[in-house]
């Protein structure tokens, strides 16, 4: 299960209050992610943690249909996606796709965030299709 | 002769050369269990270094390149070396440095630092945990008991800056390079409309020249376009031999001074350029960062390195007459090829599908061994091996009078490249 450090701990502890977050330089305000300790734009130290709405679109993805590990079998086949996200200043991030066929995916799908409990201290942020009369979809 | 901007190889006189090449026998993973993966290391070493006609006791430098688990201070001590005057080891990590430890070898010897250098990997995958399969679940070579770790997940502290990248990846099911770059291939065939087939014709051409190599792991199991097509998928668009092999071997090259070449036992393999590097936020690569800017996020991110390595070596890609491509997985050759000027911008897939990369007769055979698809997967070190073969006349799949080789190291890693020339 995921490891932290300094930099990172922030972004875990907001998921774990169900909010999705991006990492947003105070100085220059370029976005990064994961995230770390000094804007590679501006070189400030300073930063916040962006709210998002937790909404994107499907920028890459993979089918996946060999368990790499034994426990994933039965959730076989899956969807690992890089998901760009809203208002987050072109940041992406990986996920896995739930609630939907994986023959339906395509690069551009229009998605939104749903946060799964995975213990007191682990919440995942997790994407499904955006349902009718959502966000419009990305390129 | 190829001359680079500093003038002819062979006029100068520490100009490094590489003149030992060494492997034990490469096995599916698991297949060596009579000796450790360090032992083996210890064989290649030797193995390169009698192939050069040079002594153990010659050796006085060692060099390999991240996550390599055999140290050269121990080496040294067990090969009984007089005394180490050089290690090092490069920071491009996996398969992205194989080419940058030649080039550090290579920058010991003509700074007087060593006289005899040799650049080693072992990979014994039977031996440590299998990739793919998340660190921490093998010990040994055997997976843990289920119920060895706790069932509720919580957050603890990172022990490297590349546990805790991989924390945004991991928990959502991407366990490994085979997930991660599928997801590239896929950006590129959404932009470009690469096929499976133009992805084949590199998994399919290099079986082919495997099959001609008594070392190949995969030498006795000859595979045709529609075998490739009808193997399962592994991570769309990734079919089970898109993915490189996992086995255990180990491989080493020597690399001295032209001068001590001279009188060496094989004839001398110039090293025309080397570039080693990363793009701007390119970072670990794909594996890790999904964020990149898309022209470069769609690619083997080594635009820079082929730049500098084409300025440095004075030469360009329409002198290169075979080519070794790093191969973890088929698509990234295609962007290699890309990247390295073979053809322009999402043009690798057509230029693949050709037949360019097929020996005998393709413009540019690559991958001659058998590549990391079908003759073994030691982070590339063995492309570099290839290399010096070709240039020796020596390989399987000799490309008549080959007188240069691009070596390319891992795409979607930081990476590193040469060009080697024959004198």
């Amino acid at each position: 299960m995921p490891a932290v450090n300094a930099e990172t701990v922030g972004w875990w502890e907001a998921a774990c209050e169900h909010r999705l977050v991006v990492q947003r330089c105070t100085g220059c305000g370029r976005t990064r992610h994961p995230p770390g300790p000094v804007c590679p734009a501006c070189r400030s130290t300073q930063a916040a943690w962006d709210e998002l709405a937790g909404t994107g679109f499907v920028y890459t993805y993979t089918v996946v249909l060999q368990a790499f590990l034994p426990a994933l079998a039965d959730r076989l086949p899956y969807v690992v996606a890089a998901i760009e996200l809203d208002g987050a200043g072109g940041a992406r991030m990986v996920s896995d796709l739930v609630d939907m066929d994986p023959a339906d995916v395509s690069v551009g799908l229009a998605v939104e965030v749903v946060w799964e409990d995975m213990s007191p201290e682990l919440a995942l942020p997790r994407f499904r299709p955006v349902r009718a009369g959502g966000a419009e979809a990305g390129h | 002769m190829v001359g680079g901007p500093r003038g002819p190889v062979s006029a100068r006189r520490r100009a490094p050369v590489l003149v030992g090449v060494g492997e034990t026998e490469y096995t599916k993973w698991g297949g060596i269990t009579d000796r450790s993966e360090y032992q083996l290391a210890l064989e290649a070493v030797g193995a390169a270094v009698a192939d050069a006609g040079l002594g153990i006791d010659e050796v006085d430098g060692l060099t390999s390149f991240a996550e390599d688990r055999n140290d050269a201070i121990f080496v040294a001590a067990d090969l009984g070396l007089p005394e180490l005057r050089y290690a090092s080891l490069s920071w491009l990590p996996g398969g992205g440095g194989a080419c940058a430890a030649v080039a550090n070898a290579a920058a010991a010897v003509e700074t007087g630092q060593a006289e005899v250098v040799v650049v080693y990997r072992a990979l014994c995958q039977g031996q440590f945990r299998r990739f793919g399969r998340g660190p921490g679940n093998a010990v040994g070579g055997k997976v843990a008991p289920a119920g060895g770790r706790s069932a509720v997940p919580r957050l603890r502290r990172a022990r490297s800056l590349l546990e805790a990248h991989v924390a945004f990846t991991m928990p959502f099911g991407m366990f490994g390079p085979p997930i991660a770059y599928a997801m590239v291939l896929q950006r590129h065939m959404h932009r470009f409309g690469t096929t499976a087939e133009q992805m084949g014709h590199v998994a399919v051409g290099t079986r082919a020249h495997a099959a001609r190599n008594p070392r190949a792991v995969m030498g006795d199991r000859p595979m045709t376009m529609e075998d490739y097509l009808g193997t399962r998928m592994v991570s769309e668009p990734f079919r089970l031999f898109d993915c490189c092999l996992e086995n255990d071997g180990a491989c080493a090259v020597v690399v001295t001074t032209a001068e001590r070449a001279a009188h060496l036992a094989q004839p001398a393999v110039e090293i025309l350029g080397t570039a080693q590097g990363t793009l701007q936020g390119f970072g670990h690569g794909q594996y890790t960062n999904v964020g990149m800017p898309d022209d470069d996020y769609a690619s083997a991110g080594a635009r820079g390195v082929a730049a500098r390595l084409w300025a440095r070596a004075g030469v360009g890609p329409a002198d290169i007459d075979v080519a070794q491509i790093y191969d973890h997985f088929s698509g990234l050759v295609l962007l290699s090829l890309e990247d390295f000027g073979f053809c322009g911008r999402g043009e690798g897939g057509p230029y693949a599908g050709s037949g360019a990369l097929s020996w005998p007769d393709g413009a540019l055979p690559t991958n001659t061994h058998g590549g990391s698809l079908s003759e073994a997967y030691i982070h590339g070190l063995n492309h570099v091996v290839e290399g010096v073969r070709q240039l020796r006349g020596q390989s399987t799949c000799q490309v008549e009078g080959a007188g240069t080789c691009l070596v390319t190291s891992a795409a979607g890693v930081p990476t590193s490249a040469l060009v080697l020339g024959r004198p």
